[in-house]
């Protein structure tokens, strides 16, 4: 009689040890791996720094001076990168996906889009006018084009935002205005 | 007493190892095998999702990772969206690498040729080729047996499947069979061998005309520049680097002459060729696009016996071969590869409808449909939707030993593209018309026009690489209102010398040799046919313009507008838009009004900008465009040709 009331203790005991693991496991599962294993994927164990950075961002950008640097993007900064590569890349870039760029065919030369030196010191609102307006608009050259009436303002927006993504050196948001506003191009 | 007591309970005490010992073994056992993600779902019970609006599933499904996010996009919007590019290229890829061709996918339809058609492939290489491209569908490898071009891994369309030395004999011995109808011997032009003679190598007269005829429009050649392979020109046909080591030459001057005749379903149009080009041509092909070592690891294969031809004919059917590939007589299978319409969104992880827990240890918790289970003690990878499909597509005896799935060599941006596709796949399309049934363009032809030109059409191909009226190609500008566009004659004149007007452009259009005839009959269709309902080419008169409102016209383009930062004239200014050279013998005044008028209207994908020119000035401009005309070069740089062709 002891001998099975003993047994049917240490059972018991047994099964509510079970539960209450299983109950701690819902919420952390086990030594095996982590609750969120399942559901996102991992980079697999000889990935590429490609795939680590822009792992988990909406699109990336390679440094267009530095190939293994690649400059993960947001969402808004990915749609500014398909608009710049549809509407800009053609004379604000050394290379176009389609041949040669048009740079050198424009005078005087138009800024990279890249050229932080130049554009880091140029506020957002001033950009979103060139582009809105176009060149003369702003007192700079007419080879500028308006994209105001092909673009809407978001877009701009979202322009704005890749340019300062991929900007060489780095874009902060509060320049020393007095210091870059002189290195602006006339 | 108590001592007493102690020693008792230490007597127990290895029962109680015993049975504790054995339930921590079975725990220890169990809980490797067992997905708690599951065990979660079976506790929380099965998710109730029928009775939901179809649109809010992915309301339900956890968020996909940030790289994929574009797959939920894609279980609504089944047309093409500017923001998804990843998802647009991934449902391209689909269709490319023929995904349809075994498994059944939402909204894409099965088109009426995947693959090649095999019905004669014993006229067109030999059996020892056969092999060699089954055993490992690549041409283009380094020493080290790996492909890269440009930087990136790539493959033609055909997987690689894993099949054994038997295997490979049989197969390559009943397609080398596969001759139902032969093909005329090789002629060399009996006269070559005199114009040889005199003026060089046949062959590179050949690639001469090669290049002329811009067949590196569709066709890629592989070019070694610094180490690094490069391909040039386009992928809608094969690429051709050591296609002459591949094709009978009495094969080559066949199907040149006529592709439709070998391939019903082709996309290669029929060009006109001289007998002296057919001879420079194939000579080129068949002497320079050669590699001599390409057959070296392939085994001497003899005639093939009525045994391996028997064989042959039943792996055909049975590695799912006839999926893609159409031999007369033989029938492919229904249904080869599991359907995976359902594949994505909707069989997520968290609408496992689980029936007892006995499932748990059994399969994985996305097997909702009928994809193959995975046998989680064989399978490497980490259990996630996302890294199976990965596995695969790029290795899938990794998952599944026993797989028919061939293995796609794909590039990692590639592979993702594809996952967030296949991620997007919610299901049969939905009945009731809430929603267009997505359409994957595919470079085919619902627009058939009837008569001459419709025959022209289809033996020139146009819709592989233009597009009219909403389907076709997209390689090559929209034709759909090109009638109220360029003027008639000159369409005559570009359709019998294709002189781009982007000449920054490697892409051309191909030189057909169309005849007089022929051109005018097209030019003819086009300028009455493709309009645009809003513009009537010859609503406006060229008379009504002024020398004057010219001359303000060319100041407004070069001083206030400045467009030559885009637009060539002369031999300066860009090339980001086309040549205005000739534009007043190219264009309709009523295009070029319309056209400065609101860009976007007529051509929406256009990147020339919008402007807000007034009334006055859209005239003036169009006024001075009109006076930009070149002497007709068709006649003179025929006549060269004509020239060049007789030394």
């Amino acid at each position: 009689m002891k001998l099975l009331l003993i047994y049917g203790s240490v059972l018991v005991g047994c099964l509510g040890l079970t539960i209450l693991g299983e109950k701690a496991m819902t919420r952390t599962p086990c030594w095996c791996w982590s609750s969120n294993h399942m559901l996102v994927a991992k980079p697999k164990p000889h990935a590429k720094g490609i795939e680590l950075v822009s792992y988990g961002s909406y699109g990336s950008e390679v440094d267009w001076n530095n190939p293994d640097r690649i400059l993960p993007l947001d969402y808004d900064q990915a749609q500014g990168k398909r608009i710049f590569y549809q509407q800009c890349v053609w004379c604000h870039a050394d290379t176009t996906p389609a041949g040669p760029s048009n740079r050198s065919n424009v005078t005087p030369d138009p800024p990279l889009m890249n050229d932080g030196a130049v554009l880091n010191g140029v506020s957002d609102a001033s950009l979103k006018k060139t582009i809105a307006l176009g060149g003369s608009a702003v007192g700079k050259s007419a080879m500028m084009p308006a994209y105001g009436m092909s673009l809407n303002e978001e877009e701009i927006d979202d322009l704005i935002a890749y340019m300062r993504v991929i900007a060489v050196p780095e874009y902060r948001k509060s320049p020393d205005k007095v210091n870059n506003t002189a290195r602006i191009k006339p | 007493m108590t001592a007493r007591l102690i020693l008792r309970a230490i007597s127990w005490l290895p029962h109680v190892f015993a049975i504790g010992g054995a339930l921590g073994l079975a725990l220890a056992f169990w809980q490797p095998r067992t997905d708690w993600h599951e065990w979660v779902q079976y506790k929380r019970g099965p998710a109730q999702l029928a009775s939901m609006p179809p649109s809010t599933l992915a309301w339900k499904q956890s968020v996909l990772p940030a790289q994929y996010m574009q797959g939920s996009c894609g279980v609504c919007h089944r047309e093409d969206l500017p923001q998804t590019p990843r998802l647009d290229h991934g449902r391209q890829l689909l269709v490319k690498f023929n995904c349809i061709g075994c498994h059944r996918l939402r909204d894409i339809d099965r088109p009426d040729m995947l693959g090649p058609d095999l019905t004669r492939v014993g006229t067109k290489v030999s059996r020892e080729w056969i092999y060699k491209w089954l055993k490992d569908p690549r041409t283009l490898t380094d020493a080290n047996g790996s492909v890269t071009v440009d930087g990136v891994a790539t493959d033609p369309r055909m997987p690689k499947f894993q099949l054994s030395d038997l295997e490979l004999r049989a197969l390559s011995a009943y397609l080398s069979v596969q001759r139902p109808k032969s093909v005329g011997p090789y002629s060399g032009n009996p006269r070559a061998g005199a114009v040889t003679a005199k003026g060089g190598d046949a062959a590179d007269r050949g690639q001469t005309r090669f290049n002329q005829m811009f067949c590196i429009t569709c066709h890629a050649l592989a070019v070694d520049r610094g180490g690094e392979t490069t391909l040039i020109g386009g992928d809608i046909g094969p690429e051709l680097t050591k296609v002459g080591s591949k094709v009978r030459p009495e094969w080559l001057s066949a199907w040149l002459d006529n592709p439709q005749g070998y391939l019903q379903h082709t996309r290669m149009p029929q060009y006109q060729w001289s007998k002296q080009d057919m001879y420079e041509v194939t000579q080129y092909i068949l002497n320079r696009l050669t590699d001599p070592d390409l057959m070296n690891d392939v085994p001497q294969l003899g005639p093939p016996t009525d045994d391996e031809v028997h064989l042959g004919q039943r792996l055909f059917v049975e590695k799912g071969c006839a999926e893609c590939h159409v031999i007369q007589g033989v029938t492919p299978r229904a249904d080869f590869g599991p359907d995976l319409s359902a594949f994505g969104m909707a069989a997520g992880p968290f609408v496992v409808e689980m029936k007892s827990a006995r499932k748990l240890s059994a399969s994985l918790h996305f097997a909702k449909n009928n994809a193959e289970h995975v046998n989680i003690e064989v399978s490497q990878i980490p259990r996630s939707m996302i890294n199976y499909i990965q596995a695969k597509i790029t290795d899938p005896a990794s998952v599944t030993p026993e797989t028919h799935m061939p293995q796609f060599h794909v590039s990692q941006s590639d592979l993702d593209d594809l996952t967030t596709a296949l991620l997007s796949m919610s299901g049969p399309p939905l009945t009731g018309g809430a929603h267009d049934p997505l359409t994957i363009p595919r470079p085919h032809s619902e627009f058939h026009p009837g008569g001459q030109a419709g025959q022209l059409y289809q033996r020139y191909k146009c819709y592989v690489c233009h597009s009219f009226k909403g389907y076709g190609g997209t390689l090559a500008p929209d034709l759909s209102f090109e009638g109220s566009r360029s003027k008639r004659e000159w369409l005559v004149d570009f359709l019998k010398n294709p002189q781009t007007l982007r000449p920054t452009l490697t892409v051309r259009m191909p030189h057909f040799n169309i005849s007089d005839h022929d051109a005018t009959t097209i030019a003819d269709f086009v300028s009455t046919s493709l309009r645009n309902p809003n513009i009537n080419p010859n609503e406006l008169d060229e008379k009504e313009f002024t020398p004057q409102m010219a001359e303000h016209g060319k100041q407004l383009f070069e001083v206030k507008y400045e467009c030559q930062s885009c637009h060539t004239i002369g031999s300066s200014g860009g090339y980001v838009g086309p040549s205005l050279n000739n534009a007043g013998n190219w264009l309709t005044p009523a295009w070029i009004r319309a056209w400065l008028k609101n860009p976007q209207i007529l051509i929406p994908e256009t990147i020339e900008p919008r402007r807000s020119f007034t009334d006055d000035e859209i005239r003036d401009m169009t006024a001075y465009l009109l006076t930009l005309k070149q002497v007709s070069q068709a006649k003179s740089t025929e006549s060269a040709s004509a020239g060049g062709g007789q030394q």
